[in-house]
């Protein structure tokens, strides 16, 4: 029984790990651009199928971790441009306006991709032995990937001058402006990275989850607890949060039915909400 | 004519076509339309929720399908558990949405904003991954089923639902009643103090009116109109299903509020025939045809934010201003339907 609740909180880890990757994706959308995007799910959704795609088509998923990330940076950009800048004055609306591009995003997919679920196999076969248990080896990969990303992220975010930018326009668009910060192109380039950081944590999800067009569905709600228990717009936070609701989750779940575990840390994030609108972790950073 | 007697002529050939809908279309050879539009009539309220909580207060709610699924729920088990009759088991199912509405409202309205639209989505999923898993009660993804109650009996006859002319007259009735409800709720001294919320909350505040009770009154008929919606619905397919309450629901309801125009009374009735005709008449040719409404949500929200019904008034105030002497007057006219 120990070896069985250890391996769901290890699979939480990584689970949390890779959703750290999106949600970030997520949060660093929200916190410069004040939307919600219901799409975001959709962005993963589209990594699994990319990833799934381009790693059967060229026979090596290596190629497609590098591939979809880039294609999910243009896509991000094209979407920037025609869909988010111009309803930006309506920014209560943006949540309306992503949940057409969610629908467009699913329909596209069934329409060229399919309605069947698939599972793809991962490109590390092979189990290790982990504390009493033959774990993946894929699995603790993609979870040293995913950290390896989100290091690199907030290396990229705290030492090059693009990141400076980035968090300059979060802090304060006019001053920035002022600056002479280009504010316009830093906030697309943010709207585009945070869609290739949801692709990319798709392809590196897609051969431990099914792929098809509605994956990101499931996936959408995890990052906005995290992203609210985090606090909105708070990163480190996210990160944190993500990791901690994904092994809690693994916890529960070991005891009860997944989905009382969903229940509770629904619940949990609803207190959150209520009680630290900033976030669990808020004074820490902004 | 002045602005103000074509909205008039238009409602009232609004409401003598839909009056004539069970006559009219099977004449055309069209009887499976009615249906489709009693299915227009009952999900309008759910977009009418939508609409006097964003289009009045000013707050976006993305999880209406909760009490759309609580108007469901309590009509299906009160008849399964207690026998009641048509109306009781009816308005079971609006007094249950209502009170969880009040129930949720009570934390929800303390927030606006995104924070309002993600803690509305929360609550909706928390109670719809509940319902999924106590099978025992809702029956899960496939539901319960029961069989309708007659509507009305007296001696020896007794109206019923399994007439289809009946059920759409039936639906026709509580939706036009609940519409004419909205309308002069909107323009009672409380639907004045919704706008004045929705304009601007602290001057709100200011003059007096209690932001938090005034929000949440508002929340609660919105409740109730959403749950009168899933109370409906459950008669005409005469089951509840727990896959109602998911958040793809509301944010249809949203979508349909938002193309026919937030703001405005009957912006949801137009937002939802158009939609819902649309994919009856485009799913037949095109399956993918969510793609198309997925474009003309996007396209409404940045070529028409003030939906199909806004665009509406405004040619209308456009033609009235060019053809009356005094152009202020057609605007003056609009003041009750927009704003």
């Amino acid at each position: 029984v120990n070896e069985f609740v250890f391996a769901l909180a290890v699979n939480g880890l990584v689970w949390g790990l890779i959703i750290a990757l999106i949600a970030l994706g997520l949060s660093i959308i929200f916190g410069l651009l004040d939307i919600i995007n219901v799409a975001h799910g959709d962005f993963f959704m589209l990594g699994t199928v990319g990833g799934l795609a381009v790693a059967v088509g060229t026979g090596s998923f290596w190629l497609a971790l590098v591939i979809v990330p880039l294609i999910g940076l243009l896509l991000g950009a094209v979407i920037e441009r025609l869909v988010i800048r111009p309803t930006l004055r309506q920014a209560s609306l943006t949540i309306v306006t992503t949940f057409g591009l969610s629908m467009i995003i699913q329909e596209l997919v069934r329409a060229t991709y399919g309605a069947q679920p698939r599972r793809m196999s991962a490109p590390i076969e092979g189990t290790v032995p982990l504390f009493g248990i033959d774990y993946d080896v894929y699995r603790l990969c993609a979870a040293a990937f995913a950290a390896l990303c989100l290091a690199g992220f907030f290396l990229f975010l705290n030492r090059t001058k693009l990141g400076t930018w980035i968090r300059a326009v979060r802090h304060d668009p006019e001053t920035a402006t002022a600056l002479g910060v280009p504010v316009t192109k830093v906030s697309a380039f943010t709207f585009a990275l945070g869609t290739a950081m949801a692709l990319l944590g798709g392809v590196i999800a897609a051969p431990i989850t099914t792929v098809e067009f509605r994956t990101g569905v499931d996936v959408l709600p995890f990052c906005f607890m995290a992203v609210i228990i985090g606090g909105l717009g708070n990163l480190q936070g996210t990160v944190a949060a993500a990791i901690m609701l994904a092994v809690l989750e693994g916890l529960v779940t070991s005891v009860t039915e997944p989905t009382f575990a969903r229940i509770a840390s629904l619940a949990f994030m609803s207190a959150v909400l209520l009680l630290r609108p900033h976030g669990l972790f808020a004074g820490a950073t902004r | 004519m002045t602005a103000a007697r074509i909205r008039a002529l238009a409602l009232a050939a609004l409401i003598a076509a839909l009056l004539a809908v069970p006559y009219a279309l099977p004449a055309f050879g069209a009887t499976f339309w009615v249906n489709i539009v009693a299915e227009v009539l009952i999900w309008s309220l759910l977009a009418a929720s939508v609409n006097l909580l964003l289009g009045y207060v000013g707050l976006l709610s993305f999880g209406q399908a909760l009490y759309f699924g609580f108007g469901m729920y309590g009509v299906a088990l009160s008849i399964n558990a207690w026998n009641v009759g048509f109306w009781p088991a009816l308005a079971i199912g609006i007094v249950a949405a209502s009170a969880m509405a009040l129930i949720t409202g009570v934390l929800a309205v303390r927030l606006t904003w995104h924070y309002f639209a993600i803690i509305t989505v929360v609550f909706s999923l928390i109670f719809y991954f509940a319902a999924m898993s106590m099978k025992w009660l809702t029956g899960g993804d496939d539901g319960v089923s029961f069989a309708p109650p007659p509507v009305f009996k007296l001696g020896d006859t007794t109206l019923s639902l399994a007439d289809a002319t009946v059920q759409y007259y039936v639906i026709l009735a509580v939706v036009a009643a609940s519409f004419a409800l909205t309308a002069l709720l909107v323009n009672s001294p409380l639907g004045l103090s919704f706008k004045a919320i929705r304009e601007n909350d602290r001057r709100a505040a200011l003059i007096g009116i209690n932001v938090y009770r005034t929000r949440l009154t508002a929340f609660v008929i919105a409740g109730a109109l959403a749950g009168t919606s899933g109370a409906l619905f459950a008669f005409f397919g005469r089951y509840a299903s727990a896959s109602y309450m998911f958040y793809h629901v509301s944010g249809e309801a949203v979508v349909w509020a938002i193309v026919g125009g937030a703001g405005s009374l009957l912006g949801p009735l137009i937002g939802t025939g158009a939609l819902i005709l649309f994919r009856e008449l485009i799913s037949n040719i095109w399956e993918h045809y969510l793609i198309a409404v997925g474009a003309i949500t996007i396209l409404v929200v940045m070529f028409a934010p003030r939906g199909l019904a806004g665009a509406w008034n405004d040619l209308l105030q456009a033609a009235g201003a060019r053809r009356s002497d005094t152009p202020t007057s057609a605007k003056a006219m609009t003041v009750g339907e927009e704003s």
